[in-house]
C-alpha cells in the first residue's frame, strides 16, 4: 500500500477488494484465490509474479472480467465488474481491456493486419481516419508493417505476440493484460517483446499488467507484485534482482 | 493396447452420440420394415381361406359370364355356388357420389358359403338391402340406415345399409355386399377372382365336371388355390418390403457418410493423441488396430441399440395403424432372425465401412507430422488436382449419359448417368461447396456484419470437412427435389389426361319429361365454386335399341367454353348423336338409332357414348330445331374451380337441383381421386426420405459441435477480445443455415435437373410433349425446412459453446 501511494497521482486503473476464487467442490476443491487486496496503478507497467499454480492467470483473468470471481470486487476504469451482466461484461472489455496470451493469440484463419483490427471489428466501430492512424502508428512502432497481410501460421513466435501487441494496443484500451506472453518465446525475441510492452507503457502512455514467473521479464516492469498460494505476499517498487529473488523464496517480508 | 481402447471410449461417448444414432436410425429402419411387413402378410394371408371354408373346389381365371353361368349351373344341379368378385361402381348417397366410384360385392346365395362376419345389424333379407364393410362404413361415414344408390342410369338400385361386416380375406372384400341377385346385374361387367363351388359327388368328380364345362378356367381343391392366392399376397408384401427397404437404403448410405465424417474429424482431433502413442512405442499396427477396434465396439453397440429401438417402433408403429386405420388390413408383428442379423451386420458392417478411411488416413502420418495440424485439401496440390480432374470428368460422362438415355428412352444408362454426374459432384465437393458457401456467406456478412463473415471463414477452413459435411445433405435434398419434381411433371401429365377424358365438370339435367326452371342458372352460377354455367336447349325424345325415354340436348358454341379440353367434346355432326353410357346395354352399342320427338322421328349414326354429359343424349343444334319448335331448358352444364372440395360442391349443386328433382353429375370426386392418389405418393415417398435428410442434419450438428469443440479456444479468445454471447451463437447459427442452405440449394438444382432428365426418359414414350412443371412452393418449402433444420442443428452446439467462460475456454486443450 505505501508504494503504490507514491502514484496516487496517476490514478488507479484497476482495484480488486477480497478477492476469492475457488475451484471445485468437497474434496476436489482448489482455493485459487483467498481474499487478494489490490490496486494497479495507472499508466505503469505491472508485473505479477509467483510460482506456477500460485493463482497469477486466475487473479489476472478475475481483474480482466475473463471469469467470475467466487467473492469479492472488481473495479477496471472506474466500473464494478460484478454489475455487469454477461454482455455488458463483454462490451466493457472490447472498448476498455486489451489482451496478450502466452499462446493461441491469433485467429488462424485472419492475416496479422486483420487480427489487429479484430477488437474494433467486433465493436462494429467503423475504421476511420484516427483509427487507421493508430492502426498505422502501431504496426509502425511494433515493426509489423510488411507482415500485415501475412496469416498467423506465416509468422514467427516473435511477429505472432507482437501482432498480438499491436491488437491489444490498437483500440486505445485502459488497461492491457499480458498472460505469460514471452512463455513460448526465445530469449532475444523475448527481449524485443518486452521491449516493446515497457515502450507502449513509457511512450504511448497505456498501462499494461503482465503476469509471468520469468525473473527477467520482471526486471522490465515498474512495479513486481507478487503472489504465493493465493495471496499478494508482497508488492515492490522497481525491485532489484536480489529483492525478487528474496520476495519469491517467500523472505524478507 | 486395452486400456488406451477404453479410455478413449469412455473419453469420447459424448463425440460418438451422432454417430450412434446414424447406426441406431438406419438399423431401426430395417427392423420397422420386418414388423410393417410381417404385420401386413399376416393380414393379407389370415382369412384368405375364409370365404373357401365350405366349397370342395374353386373355379378361378374367369370372367363374369361364366361366373354368371355357373351360378345357373349351382341352380340347376343343386350345388351351391359363390361368386368372389366386385363391380366397379357409382355410389352416392343423397346425391353426392363416394370418391371415384366403389367396389360392389355380393353375398352368396347360400347361407353355408357365406363368408362376412356380422359386426353390426341385420344380413340383407330382400335385394334392396345391402350391408357394407365395418370399415369401409366408419371411414366413410356411412351408417346402418342409410340410403346407397348403387350404379345409374337404369341400372341404377337404391339400397338400405342394414348391417355392417367383416370381411376376413384381403384378396375379396368389398366395400358393398348386395345379395348376389342384386348384384347379378353387374355381374358381366364384374371383375372376378374365383368361384367357390360345393357340388355333388367327389372332389375329383366335381373337377373333372366344372373343368370339361369351363375349359379356359383354372379348376382346382381349395387348398390347392388358397395357398396360389397365398403366394399371390406374399409377393405383393415382398415388394413393399423391398421398397421399403430401398429407403432404408439410402438412409444408410447418408450415415455412412455421417460416420465416416465424424470419424475423420474424430481422428483429425486426435491426431496429437495417435502420434503421442506412436512416440513412446506403439506401432502403426497397434495404432490402426486400436481404432478399427474402436469402431467395431461402436458398430455393435449402435446396432443393438437400433435392434433394440426398431423392435419397440415396429410394435408401436403397427398397434398404431391397426387401431388407427383397420382398413390396412395389418395383422400379428412377427419378427424373423435373418431379419435381425442382416440388420445388426448391416449396422456393424456400415460403421466399419466409415470407419475404414478415415482411419488409414489418420494413422499414415508419420509420429512426427502428426504433431503439425491438418491443412485440409488443398486444390494446388496434386492429389487436389487429380480429386478435380476425377470429379469434373464424372461429371462429364454422367451427363453424356443422361443425354443419350433421353435420346434413346433407355432408364438403366439414365440410372447410371444419374449415379455418375451425382458423385462427380461429391468428389468436387471440396472445391465447390467451399466456393458456395463463400458467395452465400458474403451475403450473409452484408446482412450481420461480423458473426456472418466469421461463420464464413468457419465454414470454408477445411473444405473437405464442409463438402462432406454437405454431401450426407446433399443426398436427401437431391432425391427430395427430384420426386418432387418428378410427381409434380407427372401430375400435370396426368391432369391433362384427365381434362381429356373428362372435359366436363359437372352437368345438372331434367328429369324425364320435366325442363330446368328458369332461375337456376342464377342459383347455380351464384354456388362458390362455379366458374361458369350454361343452360343447354332440349326436349324429350325416345329412342329405340331398348334405349327408350331419354332427354336431347343440343349444345351451342357457349358450351365449348367451358370445356377443359377438346371444345368439340359435346359438338356431333348434324346426322349424330352422343349416347350417355348408362342408357345403352353394356357392349351392345347400336351403329344407328332413331329418334322420336312426338310426331317426328330422325335416324342418327351414333358417334360416340360416354358419361360426362349426365344422363342426356347430346345432338346437333339443327337437329333439335327440327325435332321440336319449342325447345326447353334440359340442362345446365358447368366448369367449376377443382380446388373446391368435390363432396361439398356435389353437396351444394345436389341442393340447388333436388328442388326440380334434377339429376346432378360431377366428376370433380375423380380428379379429387387422383390427387389424393399422387398426394399420398408424394408424401410417404418424402416422408420416407425424410428420414436420409434427418440423419445428415445430426451430422451436420455433429460437425458443428465437434468443430466447437475444436474451436474452444479459438471461441475463447473471441470472447475475450468482446465477442458477446449473442455474437457468438449467431456466428455458430449463421455456419449452420450456410451448410444446410448450400447442401439444399445444390440439391435442388441437381434434383431438378434429374426430375427433367427422368420426366423426359421414362415419360415421353407415354405422352408426346412432355414439358416439366416446377412445384415452386414445394420447393421454397425444401430449402425453408433445411435452413430451420440447420438453425436447429446448431442449439446444442451452441449452448455448449456459450456456457463455456472466456477464462475456461482459454486454458483447454
Ligand atoms: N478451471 C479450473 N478448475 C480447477 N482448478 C483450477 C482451474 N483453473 C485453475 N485451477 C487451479 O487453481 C490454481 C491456480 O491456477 P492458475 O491461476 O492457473 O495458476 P498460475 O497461473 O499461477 O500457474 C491451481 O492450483 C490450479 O490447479
Ligand atoms: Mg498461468
Amino acid at each position: 500500500m505505501i508504494e503504490t501511494s507514491l502514484h496516487q497521482t496517476t490514478g488507479t486503473a484497476a482495484t480488486a477488494r477480497g478477492l476469492t476464487k475457488t475451484y471445485g467442490r468437497g474434496d476436489a476443491e482448489v482455493h485459487a484465490l483467498r481474499g487478494v487486496d489490490v490496486d494497479l496503478p495507472a499508466g505503469r507497467f505491472t508485473a505479477i509474479m509467483g510460482p506456477s499454480g500460485s493463482g497469477k492467470s486466475t487473479l489476472m483473468h478475475c481483474l480482466a472480467g475473463l471469469d467470475q470471481p467466487t467473492a469479492g470486487a472488481v473495479e477496471v476504469a472506474g466500473v464494478a465488474l460484478q454489475e455487469l451482466d454477461d454482455t455488458a461484461l463483454t462490451r466493457f472489455r472490447r472498448d476498455h481491456v486489451g489482451f496478450v496470451f502466452q499462446s493461441f493469440n491469433l485467429l488462424p484463419m485472419l492475416t496479422a493486419g486483420q487480427n489487429i483490427l479484430l477488437p474494433l471489428e467486433l465493436a462494429g466501430r467503423k475504421v476511420g481516419r484516427d483509427e487507421r492512424a493508430r492502426f498505422e502508428m502501431v504496426v509502425e512502432v511494433l515493426g509489423l508493417a510488411d507482415r500485415t497481410g501475412h496469416l498467423p501460421s506465416q509468422l514467427s513466435g516473435g511477429q505472432q505476440q507482437r501482432v498480438a501487441i499491436a491488437r491489444a494496443l490498437v483500440a486505445q484500451p485502459a488497461i492491457v493484460f499480458a498472460d505469460e506472453p514471452t512463455g513460448n518465446l526465445d530469449s532475444t525475441a523475448s527481449a524485443e517483446v518486452l521491449d516493446f510492452l515497457r515502450h507502449s507503457v513509457r511512450e504511448l502512455g497505456q498501462t499494461v499488467v503482465m503476469v509471468t514467473h520469468e525473473l527477467d521479464a520482471a526486471a522490465y516492469a515498474d512495479e513486481v507484485i507478487v503472489i504465493a498460494d493465493g495471496r499478494i505476499a508482497r508488492q515492490l517498487d522497481q525491485p532489484s534482482r536480489d529483492e525478487l529473488v528474496a520476495a519469491l523464496q517467500g523472505r524478507g517480508a | 493396447m486395452r486400456t488406451v481402447i477404453l479410455a478413449s471410449m469412455r473419453r469420447h461417448t459424448r463425440r460418438y452420440v451422432a454417430a450412434t444414432l446414424a447406426v441406431v436410425i438406419g438399423v431401426t429402419f430395417i427392423i420397422v420394415t420386418n414388423a410393417l411387413s410381417s404385420a401386413a402378410r399376416d393380414g393379407m394371408v389370415s382369412g384368405l381361406d375364409a370365404p373357401y371354408a365350405n366349397a370342395d373346389v374353386v373355379v378361378s381365371d374367369l370372367d363374369g359370364d361364366q361366373a354368371a353361368s355357373l351360378l345357373d349351373r349351382a341352380e340347376k344341379e343343386g350345388a351351391a355356388a359363390s361368386v368372389l368378385g366386385w363391380a366397379w361402381l357409382p355410389v352416392s348417397r343423397d346425391g353426392t357420389e363416394f370418391g371415384d366410384g366403389v367396389d360392389v360385392g355380393a353375398l352368396p346365395r347360400d347361407n353355408t358359403m357365406r363368408w362376412q362376419e356380422l359386426v353390426d345389424g341385420r344380413f340383407p333379407a330382400v335385394d334392396d338391402e345391402a350391408v357394407v364393410d365395418a370399415n369401409a362404413a366408419k371411414g366413410n361415414d356411412v351408417h346402418i340406415g342409410d340410403t346407397l344408390t348403387i350404379g345409374k342410369g337404369r341400372d341404377a338400385l337404391d339400397v338400405e345399409v342394414v348391417g355392417t361386416v367383416d370381411s376376413p380375406s384381403a384378396m375379396v372384400w368389398t366395400a358393398v355386399y348386395l345379395t348376389q341377385d342384386a348384384q347379378a346385374r353387374w355381374l358381366e361387367r364384374s371383375q372376378i377372382n374365383s368361384v367357390a363351388w360345393h357340388g355333388q359327388g367327389s372332389v375329383d368328380d366335381q373337377i373333372s365336371d366344372l373343368s370339361s364345362a369351363y375349359p379356359d378356367a383354372t379348376v382346382q381343391t381349395t387348398d390347392a388355390f388358397v395357398s396360389d392366392q397365398q403366394k399371390v399376397a406374399t409377393n405383393g408384401v415382398d415388394v413393399l418390403a423391398i421398397i421399403l427397404l430401398l429407403f432404408a437404403a439410402i438412409a444408410i448410405a447418408t450415415s455412412v457418410m455421417v460416420i465416416a465424417n465424424t470419424f475423420s474429424i474424430l481422428f483429425a482431433q486426435r491426431t496429437r493423441d495417435f502420434a503421442l502413442l506412436r512416440c513412446v512405442g506403439a506401432t502403426r499396427r497397434q495404432v490402426l488396430r486400436s481404432i478399427r477396434v474402436e469402431a467395431l465396439l461402436l458398430g455393435i453397440g449402435s446396432s443393438l441399440l437400433g435392434l433394440l429401438a426398431g423392435t419397440g417402433l415396429g410394435v408401436g408403429l403397427v398397434a398404431l395403424i391397426r387401431d388407427r386405420a383397420p382398413g390396412a388390413r395389418l395383422g400379428e408383428v412377427s419378427f424373423s432372425p435373418v431379419w435381425f442379423a442382416g440388420a445388426f451386420l448391416v449396422g456393424t458392417a456400415v460403421t466399419l465401412v466409415a470407419a475404414w478411411l478415415p482411419t488409414r488416413r489418420a494413422t499414415r502420418v508419420s509420429p512426427l507430422a502428426a504433431l503439425r495440424p491438418d491443412t485440409g485439401v488443398d486444390a494446388r496440390t496434386a492429389s487436389g488436382r487429380l480429386r478435380i480432374a476425377l470429379g469434373v470428368l464424372m461429371v462429364e460422362a454422367g451427363v453424356l449419359a443422361m443425354a443419350a438415355a433421353i435420346a434413346a428412352t433407355a432408364v438403366p444408362v439414365m440410372v447410371v448417368g444419374g449415379l455418375s454426374t451425382f458423385f462427380g459432384v461429391v468428389v468436387v465437393g471440396p472445391v465447390v461447396v467451399p466456393a458456395l458457401v463463400r458467395v452465400a456467406g458474403s451475403l450473409a456478412a452484408r446482412l450481420i456484419g461480423m458473426p456472418g463473415r466469421l461463420a464464413t471463414s468457419n465454414a470454408v477452413r477445411n473444405p473437405r470437412r464442409t463438402a462432406a459435411t454437405t454431401a450426407s445433405l446433399l443426398v436427401g435434398v437431391t432425391l427430395t427435389t427430384a420426386v418432387l419434381t418428378g410427381l409434380a411433371s407427372g401430375r400435370s401429365i396426368i391432369d391433362d389426361e384427365m381434362a381429356t377424358d373428362h372435359p366436363l365438370d359437372a352437368s345438372v339435367s331434367a328429369s324425364t319429361g320435366g325442363a330446368l326452371p328458369a332461375g337456376m342458372l342464377s342459383e347455380i352460377r351464384d354456388l362458390p365454386a362455379v366458374e361458369q354455367a350454361v343452360e343447354l336447349p332440349g326436349t324429350s325424345a325416345s329412342i329405340d335399341h331398348h334405349v327408350g325415354g331419354i332427354r336431347l340436348v343440343a349444345p351451342d358454341a357457349d358450351a365449348g367454353e367451358l370445356m377443359r379440353s377438346r371444345r368439340d367434346f359435346a359438338t356431333p355432326a348434324a346426322d349424330e348423336i352422343y349416347l350417355p353410357a348408362d342408357a345403352v346395354e353394356d357392349g351392345k352399342v347400336p351403329n344407328k338409332v332413331t329418334v322420336t320427338v312426338g310426331g317426328h322421328t330422325r335416324t342418327l349414326r351414333v358417334a360416340e357414348v360416354d358419361e360426362d354429359w349426365g344422363d342426356v343424349a347430346v345432338i346437333a343444334p339443327s337437329v333439335l330445331a327440327d325435332l321440336d319448335r319449342s325447345p326447353t331448358t334440359q340442362a345446365i352444364w358447368i366448369r367449376a374451380d377443382l380446388e373446391t372440395d368435390a363432396e361439398d360442391f356435389s353437396g351444394d349443386l345436389s341442393a340447388v337441383a333436388s328442388a326440380s328433382d334434377a339429376t346432378v353429375e360431377s366428376s370433380l370426386g375423380k380428379w379429387a381421386f387422383v390427387d389424393l392418389q399422387l398426394d399420398v405418393m408424394t408424401g410417404a415417398i418424402v416422408g420416407l426420405l425424410g428420414i436420409a435428410v434427418v440423419i445428415a442434419l445430426i451430422g451436420i450438428a455433429n460437425t458443428l459441435g465437434l468443430s466447437v469443440l475444436e474451436r474452444g479456444r479459438e471461441n475463447a479468445l473471441l470472447r475475450a477480445l468482446g465477442l458477446t454471447r449473442r455474437q457468438l451463437r449467431a456466428t455458430l447459427a449463421t455456419e449452420a443455415v450456410l451448410l444446410s442452405v448450400v447442401a439444399t440449394l445444390l440439391g435442388t438444382a441437381l434434383g431438378i435437373g434429374f426430375a427433367w432428365v427422368a420426366v423426359q426418359t421414362m415419360l415421353r414414350s407415354f405422352v408426346a410433349d412432355v414439358s416439366m412443371s416446377l412445384p415452386l412452393g414445394q420447393l421454397a418449402v425444401v430449402v425453408l425446412v433445411s435452413a430451420l433444420a440447420g438453425l436447429m442443428a446448431c442449439v446444442l452446439p451452441a449452448r455448449r459453446a456459450v456456457r463455456v467462460t472466456p477464462a475456461t475456454g482459454l486454458t483447454m486443450e
